[in-house]
């Protein structure tokens, strides 16, 4: 058990009862500061879908220069540009509620499996393939790993000279899809899309009159700390164990750019974003969940880090590629430890930080 | 641990005797403490290690995407279809977005479709619309084509409160379209429907049938203005007429006939319950056990902010108002296979049982017993995470209320003396009303 002074307890133990201690406007002078769910809004949520947006405008472009000019080095830019692009992304995932959701963003960019009888019918077929065309595909037949399939292949096999006019123009269709999916996603944040105010403004007003998403700053953090719970979940039960428990390569995401362990430690960095406040490329700024912790418990905050580092450290020794690891018997022990560590830090999370933001 | 239960050990001095020696607990054994955008998708905190790995296997089968087959994963989806897995509708378990059409905004509202006479597939069943079916099908795998297509737009209208306040209501008008351009058949009968939230349904599926027909006043004997009864549906597994008590109208009778209709009409995905011509299924069986289980064993969330002084206020207002007549707070639960649901005592806001809404939001068309102006009563427990689980999502069963506000100003038929009591109040109260809304 963490050790925190009985002060705080009280304070915010109490600031779980909106006016539980006899003020009844709903509001209490000791919950908690409002200041760390205005800051996970602009320094981690607003620049990550930022830099998303980003990304998918040189992805576009990178596929515009492959088809203007294929060759090896125009192929290795175009997917590299794809790898970019998926971190971002991956990065978000600790952070998977708002209008991702709402408007079918997450699904239009990020759905699995590839529905490869309705792509190959597409690439068969003579309509015109715009944006347009595009949007109203299915969404395995679009988003990021559709791109992938086209851009890398069966087994990272793709070569520049197997392109045909039809592949690129499906590429440039999607690619330009995601450029205007993930700028509507980064709007809906900053300035509002279809009327509404901008999500960051819901988030980072937890706790405010008349907020019916978040009505307490508590209800902002207990979102902060679900999303990173969620992930990390998924990444060790799901993403890593479904392929792993059955063997089967077929149920491994980001198949054909063997982009897998990216992806993996990528959603590992978004639960390190949200724990410190700030990404990567930028310095702390505000209110971060670290705070908080280090201020009560200090070793506890010592420990979520070092954990994250085990995480991270543990993915980076499974050996590549992942599809092959998963049926390899000499991978097995490196595979179990990452998931092991990510458990680990999702078990603290779930108990010992969360007895401390929410007593 | 939950939340609620540490609240009233937090230490407010002075403040102890204002706590209700009880708090409610929403799903009994099952209430989790989460107010978040993930508060409809947590397992039950009180299943057994097996049936945890069970929920899990069916948090899979839900989020599973389907596409057409031949494929190494998910194939059976479509030829037509509504959408391609259970959460591309219940997003995050929850509602769907009040829309039509393609595009990333994907369609999650449909359109159910009957005849007024003819011949219906069962007993006390709709009389299907050749070329339809019963639910239109608006979309298609490649090659094939959708059903028909469908439009939606919306028709404002405004009214004032007692007060003088004005309000905005608006209701849907959609436009089919067949694919070779025709119109569908005249006196087709169409009702739009928004997917519910997933929550708590395996725990209104325990409660006993006899404590249903116990709540039935058919007739009004009472008096009190709300009759009441329970539909009478088709159950495909027992070949045999039996109470409904699942979607708007309660025209399905348990969760594994729910959510094996939902994979035959909205994905196009057969199955054990409804097979191929020649006996086969896309769906495997243990994946069709996975999902049922799934949506019975979801952790309900508590209420929020119980000692609130308005939320209190709010929560007499709504009994006061009679609201509680239909959305009866308390049930328990009798004997259900799944043993974590059995005897427990729940507050769902439901009595399950068929009233009707007047003509405000009647769709016209008739589901097993429940009339063209007859709704279920709808459960209200995490009414409060809508906007949080889905943001700018919808209420009522074709998300045309955009507001709680809204919501309770389509209440009509046995409702109207609720809604009208409504709409007398002061701002101040009806504010309170809500807020009690916004806790569950």
């Amino acid at each position: 058990m963490s050790s925190r002074s009985l002060k705080l307890s009280l304070l915010v133990g109490g600031a779980l009862l909106m006016g539980a201690c006899g003020d009844d406007d709903g509001t209490d002078l000791d919950s908690l500061d409002q200041q760390l769910v205005v800051n996970f809004a602009d320094a981690v949520v607003v620049p990550t879908y930022n830099l998303l947006a980003t990304r998918m405008v040189e992805l576009d472009a990178a596929a515009q220069a492959l088809r203007n000019a294929p060759s090896a080095t125009t192929l290795k830019a175009a997917q590299d540009a794809w790898f970019a692009a998926r971190v971002p992304w991956e990065q978000s995932e600790a952070f998977l509620f708002g209008p991702v959701d709402s408007y079918g963003w997450d699904p239009a960019m990020d759905s699995w499996p590839v529905n490869r009888t309705d792509l190959d019918a597409v690439l068969n077929n003579n309509d015109t393939l715009s944006q347009q065309y595009v949007s109203q595909l299915q969404e395995t037949q679009k988003g990021y790993h559709t791109t992938e399939y086209l851009l890398f292949g069966e087994g990272q096999a793709k070569k520049p000279q197997d392109f045909n006019a039809r592949q690129f123009e499906y590429l440039l269709a999607l690619t330009a899809e995601l450029k205007a999916v993930s700028a509507n996603l980064a709007s809906s944040w900053t300035t509002g899309v279809n009327g509404q105010a901008p999500y960051r403004d819901t988030l980072a007003k937890a706790g405010e009159a008349g907020n019916n998403v978040y009505p307490t700053v508590e209800a902002g953090a207990q979102e902060m700390l679900g999303g990173v719970l969620s992930i990390l979940d998924e990444v060790a039960n799901g993403k890593i164990a479904d392929p792993y428990d059955a063997k089967d390569p077929n149920l491994v995401e980001s198949q054909f750019a063997l982009n897998s362990l990216s992806d993996f430690t990528n959603n590992i960095r978004s639960v390190e974003n949200v724990y410190l406040g700030h990404r990567p490329e930028s310095a702390a700024t505000g209110l971060s969940m670290s705070d908080v912790i280090q201020e009560r418990d200090a070793a506890l905050d010592t420990r979520v880090k070092a954990e994250i580092a085990a995480a991270i450290a543990a993915l980076g020794k499974v050996p590549e590629p992942f599809p092959v690891s998963i049926k390899d018997p000499a991978s097995a022990d490196e595979i179990e430890a990452a998931q092991a560590a990510i458990r680990k830090l999702h078990d603290t999370f779930q108990v010992d930080v969360k007895a401390v933001i929410l007593p | 641990m939950g939340m609620g239960m540490l609240l009233w050990l937090a230490g407010c001095g002075g403040t102890q005797a204002e706590a209700p020696a009880d708090p409610p607990r929403a799903g009994g054994d099952t209430t989790i403490d989460d107010r978040t955008s993930r508060a409809f998708a947590q397992a039950a905190p009180n299943l057994t290690g097996e049936h945890a790995a069970l929920h899990r296997d069916g948090d899979a089968a839900f989020a599973a995407v389907f596409v057409p087959g031949p494929a190494p994963v998910n194939p059976g989806l479509g030829p037509a279809y509504n959408n391609t897995s259970c959460n591309g509708c219940h997003l995050r378990n929850g509602r769907g977005m009040p829309v039509m059409g393609g595009g990333p905004t994907r369609t999650q509202l449909l359109v159910r479709v009957s005849l007024p006479d003819g011949t219906p597939e069962h007993p006390n069943g709709a009389v299907p619309v050749p070329g339809l079916g019963l639910q239109i099908q608006d979309q298609a795998v490649y090659g094939a084509s959708p059903e028909a297509t469908v439009t939606l737009a919306w028709e404002e209208r405004s009214g004032t409160y007692a007060d003088g306040t004005a309000y905005g209501l608006r209701s849907p008008r959609i436009t089919i379209v067949m694919p070779d351009g025709s119109s569908p058949p005249a006196g087709m009968l169409t009702s739009l429907r928004l997917p519910p939230p997933v929550v708590g349904l395996g725990l209104l599926e325990a409660v006993d049938v006899a404590t249903l027909r116990a709540l039935e006043d058919p007739t009004d004997a009472n008096g009190d203005g709300i009759s009441g009864r329970l539909n009478t549906v088709w159950d495909v597994q027992k070949r045999a007429l039996t109470p409904g008590r699942f979607g708007w109208k309660a025209n399905s009778p348990n969760l594994r006939q729910q959510s094996a209709e939902a994979y035959f009409n909205d994905m196009g995905i057969s199955n054990p319950l409804f097979p191929e011509a020649d006996g086969s299924a896309e769906l495997p069986e243990a994946t069709l056990n996975a999902a049922v289980f799934y949506a019975q064993s979801l952790g309900v969330p508590a209420r929020t902010a119980l000692t609130d002084a308005a939320v209190k206020r709010g929560e007499t207002k709504f009994k006061d108002l009679g609201c509680v007549a239909c959305h009866r707070d308390t049930l328990e639960t009798g004997e259900h296979p799944v043993a974590e649901l059995s005897r427990q005592r729940i507050h769902p806001y439901t009595d399950l049982l068929l009233h009707d809404m007047g003509a405000g939001l009647a769709d016209g068309r008739p589901d097993g017993d429940a009339t063209g102006s007859e709704w279920r009563t709808a459960p209200l427990w995490g009414l409060g995470l809508t906007q949080t689980v889905l943001p700018y999502s919808g209420y009522l069963h074709d998300g045309r209320a955009r507001t709680l506000e809204e919501a309770v100003l389509w209440h009509g038929g046995e409702a109207e003396r609720a809604r009208d009591g409504f709409r007398k109040l002061s701002s101040s109260d009806r504010d309170a009303l809500v807020r009690f809304l916004q806790s569950l």
